[in-house]
């Protein structure tokens, strides 16, 4: 595994398919919008994915076939993840970390009991 | 003159305190005689004065009454307007600052120099925020320390303890866990965890979606039409949610300000558990983060002391009572012990060996030489919780032929998903023509005692290399002459 440098600019306005892309973007501000733009229609983005209401399990990822410390892991990850998208600046990105935050809760009660 | 002051800011409560000549500190009262004040700021509209503490909250307009300013200290589109100006959240909490000031000199002397207490995961734009709140209020911020390692330099001063120490601190509007090994004076931050938005204001809003439920079911009505009723009804929710630390049951009424009648609230301590236990376990995770952070089980913890007027709650205790095998200790005023030990620490700073309170790095495109796959990714140069001083260096390669800019994003947080993380800089290089690609570039971050962050970019090839220091100057920062004019204006000011 080896590392390239590749900025938020160059990732969208680089490599082979540059022409079809947008030109030298702005510098990104604090929050990231570029980011948004990266990340659109991230596997990660729970609440941007269309369709019928997903179950608390389904926002987690958990499987029928998933281990309990297999579960308490996973949880453990997107916890970390979404309290810390709970404090962002924007509303719709803390309204979906509060939405998942709740999601985790449940699935660790479901599994591991009440506190 | 007051040497050593120490303030916690809250989101609910502010105090101030000062290190006596004995060595110990103090809290200080405001002029209304009450030790720690209302972090609530009314805007007058018959007289020229801004009421600060319990005067506000009490009795004020909504529409000219602020809460919580600290919840958006980061927020750089959060204006407060009030009779045609706009007010910023630094500036409303300079408002405070100031009360604190003026009312605290008249009993400790003259306070110039403070140490301001602030959560762990605040960002740079939030603490930038509160220097700047403070410069306005005509004081000069020796350190900006958090909260719950001040909390803990208290604990560790009043209970003279050694070991390892978990602190829990849930605050009015904020939690924080914070792991840290004390010996003697010395003091050793292992880690520090926060979540915003989870406190006791979190708690009473939940119990006010339970009253409201009530009184709809009883009285067929809404029990608030307004954000004066509401505040008066939240009130009510916060003095139920104080009295159920207490006892087992309370018994309420509440009725709107349309006359639909009364409702009868009947309020166990067990319900009242109910409708909070989903943040509870939001608190469980925190500090089951805290412990993977530091590599610790929850045996290896000595102590755990609680900090934060929400640790009241019964129900706090118990759980960390039962997660970690030990009775949870308190140090003395649970709402106190923040300001307390901000006030050492102004005398202590050099004994507290921190941490970095977020991880840096920069964006990569990272292959997976079995899976052949690309990824961008957050690509982490200093770690969390990384004692500081420290210096790292990670080197990249360039993916472009003649590449004739090197563009490095500096990025803040812990996700390898960019989509996780925020991008508060870039550094940009210029590099010679014509070279192939997968030129290597090193990256260091260096982090220095007062949390300041500096990266160096160097082009291995070419020795080119360009440094700077890594800091928020977007939106919401004011200019050095802005920060004065508004501090010459808020000293012009009568605030009571």
């Amino acid at each position: 595994m080896f590392k390239i440098l590749k900025s938020l600019s160059k990732s969208l306005g680089g490599g082979k398919t540059a022409e079809a892309k947008p030109q030298a973007a702005p510098a990104p501000k604090a929050g990231g919008t570029l980011l948004d733009k990266v990340n659109k229609g991230s596997k990660n983005a729970p609440a941007a994915q269309a369709g019928p209401p997903k179950s608390a399990e389904e926002l987690c990822g958990i499987t029928a076939k998933m281990a309990k410390d297999e579960i308490r892991a996973q949880l453990k990850i997107l916890f970390r993840r979404y309290n810390r998208s709970a404090s962002s600046l924007d509303a719709k990105t803390r309204a979906e970390a509060d939405k998942m935050l709740d999601a985790i809760v449940e699935v660790r009660e479901k599994h591991f009991g009440e506190i | 003159m007051a040497e050593h002051v120490g303030i916690d800011l809250g989101t609910t409560l502010s105090g101030l305190a000062y290190l006596k000549p004995d060595g110990n500190p103090e809290i200080v009262p405001n002029a209304d005689g009450e030790r720690l004040t209302h972090s609530v700021v009314f805007f007058d509209s018959h007289e020229d004065v801004k009421l600060v503490g319990s005067a506000a909250r009490d009795g004020g307009e909504p529409d000219r009454t602020i809460f919580q300013i600290k919840r958006y200290m980061d927020d750089p589109e959060h204006l407060v307007e009030i009779d045609g100006k706009k007010w910023t959240p630094a500036e409303i909490s300079a408002l405070i600052l100031s009360k604190l000031k003026r009312d605290c000199s008249k009993i400790c002397g003259d306070i110039t120099e403070v140490v301001i207490t602030v959560p762990a995961n605040f960002n740079e734009l939030a603490r930038k925020s509160t220097i700047a709140a403070a410069q306005m209020a005509g004081m000069k911020v020796k350190r900006l320390v958090n909260e719950p390692t001040a909390a803990a330099v208290y604990y560790a001063h009043s209970q003279g303890v050694k070991g390892r120490i978990l602190v829990f601190d849930l605050g009015g509007g904020t939690l924080d866990t914070t792991i840290l090994d004390v010996e003697g004076e010395n003091i050793k931050i292992l880690t520090s965890e926060g979540a915003r938005h989870l406190g006791g204001s979190n708690f009473d809003d939940l119990l006010l979606d339970a009253y409201a439920e009530q009184y709809k079911k009883q009285t067929g009505a809404s029990l608030y039409s307004d954000e004066r009723h509401r505040r008066r009804v939240l009130q009510a929710t916060e003095d139920a949610k104080k009295m159920l630390s207490k006892l087992q049951r309370v018994n309420d009424t509440v009725a709107n300000d349309q006359n639909s009648g009364i409702a009868r609230i009947d309020l166990t301590r067990e319900s009242f558990e109910k409708i909070i236990r989903n943040m509870l376990t939001r608190t469980v995770f925190l500090v089951e983060q805290a412990l993977d952070s530091a590599k610790l089980k929850p045996s290896d913890i000595d102590h755990v002391v609680l900090v934060g007027g929400s640790t009241r709650i019964p129900k706090v205790k118990t759980i960390l009572e039962k997660m970690f095998g030990k009775t949870p200790k308190s140090c003395g005023n649970v709402d106190e012990c923040v300001a307390l030990g901000a006030a050492l620490f102004a005398k202590k700073s050099a004994k507290i060996q921190e941490v970095c309170n977020a991880s840096y790095g920069t964006l990569a495109m990272v292959y997976n030489a079995k899976t052949k796959e690309e990824k961008l990714m957050n690509s982490i140069v200093i770690p969390k919780n990384t004692p500081i001083p420290c210096s790292r260096t990670q080197v990249y390669q360039t993916s472009e032929d003649n590449e004739r800019v090197i563009e490095v994003d500096i990025t803040q947080g812990e996700d390898e998903d960019a989509k996780f993380i925020d991008v508060i800089g870039r550094i940009t290089l210029e590099v010679p023509p014509n070279r192939p690609k997968g030129c290597e570039i090193a990256v260091t971050f260096s982090y220095d005692e007062n949390q300041r962050v500096r990266a160096l970019v160097v082009d291995k090839q070419s020795g080119r290399s360009k440094e700077v220091a890594v800091s928020y100057k977007g939106a919401g920062v004011l200019s050095d002459e802005e920060l004065k004019r508004r501090s010459a204006h808020l000293r012009t000011m009568r605030i009571e």
